[in-house]
């Protein structure tokens, strides 16, 4: 995924490059016309502002490469929370006695390793 | 586009301009274009055609039609992105955003680089804060367009709503580093100070500190900066900057109070007398600045507060100052103060009345005071002795100040509210109803008479005065409805809860949580348009103000008021026929009931031909606005109309309450009056395990609360009326949970007995436990009640409001067949209150729907007003 956005990029960048005088000059006369300007600012289609061209190339895998450190961490944590095994007569008797929804209940009672006293517990708090 | 049934040349080309003309909102140029494409037979079925003519019939109001078609479009080309997101757009315009993410979700499948869907996504994302998915989709934007500034920003923020400031303060870093040195607009500046706000959140002030220092220049908003600045030294413990800071502030705007308090915490003053010295010296840097005047007054004791409060009360009295007293009033928590004010306004009437000063010893110097000086004192008074509940004095000083000037409005307004507060709102109405007409063309003084129209339960009046400000041609009710005008709306609301017309009383409370629905709703809008103008810091305040907004006082008292309808309704169910005709029927002869179901049945004729007639109207001005505006945004879906007889006739009442309940649980779990009513709804509903979980949040706010004592009573006695029914697991929660909070005594009879000999001396408590002998324990009864009807002074709380909540109690029967005890005890209560309706026999009948303010135990009464009766009630 990321080789594919890089290569993306690098075409953007190209284009990008070409906008960068226009949009100057487009400001310039903006200052002429403050009116038509302010106006514009308000309604819904105003152009977003590009940015000058610059390698974001590098940021962007950083916050990438933290990004996907995360979310592994995450779904580790989700998989050991899976791996606790539930009996569903407990998470019956959750959903029935706390009025809460069955995915909140199982949840709860894997947080408390299958311990249904403690999980309706905790719910009480 | 990789569509199943792609177009030829020039069913392209007029496909493009579908396309155009929808978003340039030439719907019926779009209409036509569809037809073109539709009618050649090779593309009859063109499913992208369709969906887009879907979308278009939408905007020209044509919903059902539109779904059609949409749904028609998708099933001819699943594959096809534009179907999907036609369809998502159509859902989102019906505000079904789970429905229309999916929609999305499914579009992104078939073309996951789409721009514009992956920006719709987001959008819908982070309205139903689905942060981690919005997260996702933000860092797919910023992949597909790193070179546009919302991507980064939009990036940084789905970080920060996470809490995952590390993050969240890179993207900004390397985004700004990309920026342009030396830019001064203002968007810029306001980039740097949202990111200094993820950096105080982040907790690292020092660093907060230092970005804001280097980056000053590049802020433009000097204001903000330095509160910043100042903020952020006080809070480092850097107390001669953080007050040289406050100093610069107070010269710029020396009537911010917070700016004194704060430059007192840099100077770490602590010492009452420095503090008092502090504010000395500022009034006579600020001569004209009221804080240093006023805020001293909170500090000052003794014969220095009299010496500061004579000058302040002077200068307010000759000057004309009208709300003095409301300035004032938060000083009389401290008793002593209150006795110098006193004092001093006696020693003021006294010498205004002999030489027309203040002081008879100022006779030499100086002119006399204005001859109003002495209507402010009067004033004053009057509202003085209001606040100490002395009926009688502060009636005396009002009726003074009118004598002195009969054309005062605010004089009027006191005196209705001082028998407000004695107890008597038909007779404060008629009041406001005399300022009122004073000046007819004042909104705050119609409006306040309005309000105390509906304390009285003269709804309709009420109506009649705020029509005298709502635009004309619709009625008053559905304008102020269409003006989110929510206070009167909710004390319309306890108006009908007081008056047993429990349906209307709903719809008005339904209207309200509409209110908040659309609120919510309405920020929409902003998520694209902050992220543009880079109003950052404002828009994460919105996001967190959107997610509490139903912790609102607003919201509190209208679902207080609904959740005890409801409660009520379950409790005592209406019948067939209204309630209300029943119970007047009981006592009525043959022949006059007949005539009055003679009467009834005109009277529902007549009120149906009214209703058709409305409906007719409203058909047309639909159709009007139709035609008038044809690009009106179809965005508001129908909601179900609020029909008062329905709502007071669910099957579920209890389901409904908890509807209520269950935002005030997650935003108003500080007010014990929410626990205390969910415990109401899950006893009800039998929920063993909810109730204990009510009694645990409501224990932790208040434990001696008394109305909370009634609950843990009931909810023992029904632990141990219900032992054997319990799961095992129910059963050690339980077991464990009695013995960590309960721990001494289980047994509610003990339990109750210990409560009444604690709060032996508090009426409020009494009647609490008394009740709850006699509910565990019906030959308790006269004991109780010789306890509960005791005016004497064991009690420290006989007021208006306990003792009406004691005759609330005797009517509702909570101490069984009482009413020879409720007679005497409204004539003894009458001598002890004379000013109050409820007590007063000759009014008892106008006046008994009177609520007792203690919520939970109150019961509303069956008004016999005649004006009130059924037959104006459609």
């Amino acid at each position: 995924m990321v080789t594919c956005t890089m290569a993306d990029e690098a075409c953007k960048m190209n284009g990008a490059d070409e906008e960068v005088p226009a949009e100057k000059a487009q400001k310039k006369s903006a200052k002429y016309d403050s009116g038509v300007a302010d106006l514009e600012k308000v309604t819904d289609y105003a152009e977003e502002k590009e940015l000058s061209t610059q390698d974001f190339a590098g940021a962007i895998s950083a916050i990438g490469d933290q990004r996907n450190k995360e979310a592994l961490e995450k779904q580790a944590r989700e998989k050991e929370l899976l791996k606790v095994s539930i009996k569903k007569e407990d998470v019956d008797l959750i959903v029935k006695e706390m009025e809460i929804s069955r995915s909140q209940a199982e949840r709860t009672l894997r947080e408390h390793h299958g311990n249904v006293v403690n999980a309706l517990i905790t719910l009480t708090n | 586009m990789p569509s199943s049934n792609p177009l030829a040349p020039k069913e392209n080309a007029l496909f493009k301009r579908i396309l155009r003309c929808y978003e340039q909102k030439q719907y019926k140029n779009g209409l036509k274009f569809a037809k073109q494409i539709l009618m050649n037979p090779k593309y009859a079925e063109h499913g992208e055609t369709l969906a887009m003519k879907g979308l278009t019939l939408n905007c020209l109001g044509r919903k059902e039609e539109a779904y059609e078609y949409v749904r028609k479009g998708l099933r001819n080309d699943l594959k096809s992105h534009v179907c999907w997101h036609v369809y998502g757009l159509l859902q989102r315009s019906d505000k079904k955003y789970d429905e229309a993410i999916k929609c999305y979700r499914n579009a992104l499948k078939w073309e996951k680089d789409n721009i514009q869907i992956l920006r719709d996504l987001s959008l819908l994302q982070i309205q139903m804060r689905d942060m981690e998915g919005y997260r996702e989709t933000r860092y797919q934007l910023l992949m597909l367009r790193p070179t546009q500034r919302t991507s980064w920003i939009g990036y940084a923020l789905s970080y920060h709503l996470l809490e995952d400031y590390m993050n969240a303060l890179k993207i900004l870093e390397t985004f700004l580093d990309q920026q342009p040195k030396g830019n001064l607009d203002y968007e810029h500046s306001e980039l740097i100070l949202y990111q200094n706000m993820v950096v105080q959140e982040s907790g690292d002030l020092q660093k907060a500190l230092d970005h804001l220092e280097k980056n000053s220049d590049a802020i433009v908003d000097k204001l903000t900066l330095k509160e910043n600045l100042g903020s952020l030294n006080l809070r480092l413990k850097k107390f001669e900057t953080a007050a040289k800071i406050y100093e610069e502030l107070i010269k710029r705007n020396p009537e911010n109070t917070l700016y004194y308090k704060k430059l007192i915490e840099s100077k770490q003053l602590t010492d009452p007398e420095e503090v008092v010295k502090f504010y000395v010296e500022y009034a006579e840097l600020f001569p004209r600045a009221m804080p240093p005047k006023r805020l001293p007054l909170n500090y000052a004791s003794g014969d220095v507060f009299k010496n500061l409060v004579d000058k302040y009360m002077r200068k307010g009295l000759s000057k004309g100052v009208p709300p003095l007293f409301v300035d004032l009033r938060s000083l009389y928590t401290d008793k002593t103060k209150v006795e110098i004010i006193e004092s001093l306004m006696m020693q003021y009437v006294d010498a205004l009345k002999k030489c027309g000063k203040y002081n008879e010893g100022d006779t030499a110097n100086g002119p006399k005071e204005p001859a109003s000086a002495l209507l402010w004192v009067y004033y004053f008074l009057a509202q003085h002795y209001d606040y100490l509940d002395n009926t009688e004095k502060a009636l005396n000083y009002i009726d003074d100040a009118i004598e002195h000037t009969p054309t005062l409005i605010e004089l009027f307004v006191t005196k209705g509210r001082i028998y407000k507060h004695a107890g008597d709102p038909q007779e404060a109405y008629k009041w406001l109803d005399e300022a009122q007409a004073l000046d007819t063309a004042d909104r705050y003084i119609n409006s306040k008479c309005a309000k105390y129209m509906l304390r009285a339960n003269h709804v309709k009046e009420a109506e009649e005065t705020c029509a005298k400000f709502t635009r004309e041609g619709v009625s008053a009710m559905e304008n102020l409805n269409e003006m989110q005008c929510m206070w009167f709306q909710t004390e319309c609301a306890l108006a009908y809860q007081r008056l047993a017309k429990y349906g209307e009383a709903l719809k008005k409370c339904h209207e309200v949580d509409r209110h908040f629905s659309e609120i919510i709703e309405d920020q929409f809008d902003f998520h694209t348009y902050c992220m543009r103008k880079m109003t950052l810091r404002s828009y994460v305040g919105l996001l967190r103000l959107e997610d509490v907004l139903r912790g609102h006082p607003f919201y509190f008292k209208a679902a207080r008021c609904a959740i005890e309808v409801y409660l009520h309704l379950f409790d005592a169910p209406l019948k067939d026929e209204s309630a209300e005709q029943e119970l007047n029927t009981e006592n009525l002869a043959p022949s006059e009931l007949k005539k009055l179901r003679n009467k009834q049945r005109k009277a529902r004729k007549k009120a149906e031909q009214e209703s058709a007639q409305a409906a007719q109207a409203q058909v047309k001005k639909d159709q009007h606005h139709k035609c008038g505006r044809g690009d009106v945004e179809p965005d508001a879906p129908q909601l179900d109309e609020l029909i008062p007889d329905k709502l007071a006739r669910v099957d579920d009442p209890l389901e409904q309450a908890i509807k209520f309940l269950q935002p005030l649980q997650m935003l108003a779990n500080d007010r014990i009056e929410t626990h205390l009513m969910a415990f109401e709804v899950y006893f009800r509903k039998g929920k063993v395990l909810l109730m204990l979980q009510s009694i645990k949040r409501a224990r932790k706010l208040d434990l001696n609360n008394s109305m909370l004592h009634t609950c843990i009573i009931r909810f023992l006695k029904f632990i141990s009326d219900n032992k054997v029914e319990w799961d095992p697991a129910v059963d050690s929660v339980l077991k464990s949970e009695l013995k960590a909070h309960f721990n001494n005594e289980q047994d509610a009879t003990k339990l109750n007995h210990q409560f009444l000999e604690t709060y032996g001396d508090r009426l409020e408590s009494v009647l609490e436990g008394g009740k709850m002998s006699y509910y565990l324990d019906k030959s308790s009864r006269s004991r109780s009640l010789d306890l509960v009807l005791s005016l004497d002074n064991k009690y420290k709380d006989v007021n208006i409001k306990n003792c009406n909540n004691v005759l609330g109690a005797l009517r509702k029967g909570d101490f069984g067949d009482c009413a020879k005890e409720m007679e005497d005890y409204v004539a003894r209560c009458n001598k002890a209150f004379p000013y109050c309706a409820s007590f007063q026999k000759e009014k008892t009948v106008e006046n008994n729907h009177i609520q007792s303010e203690n919520a939970l135990c109150s019961d509303c009464q069956i008004v016999n007003d005649e004006q009130f009766m059924p037959f104006n009630n459609i």
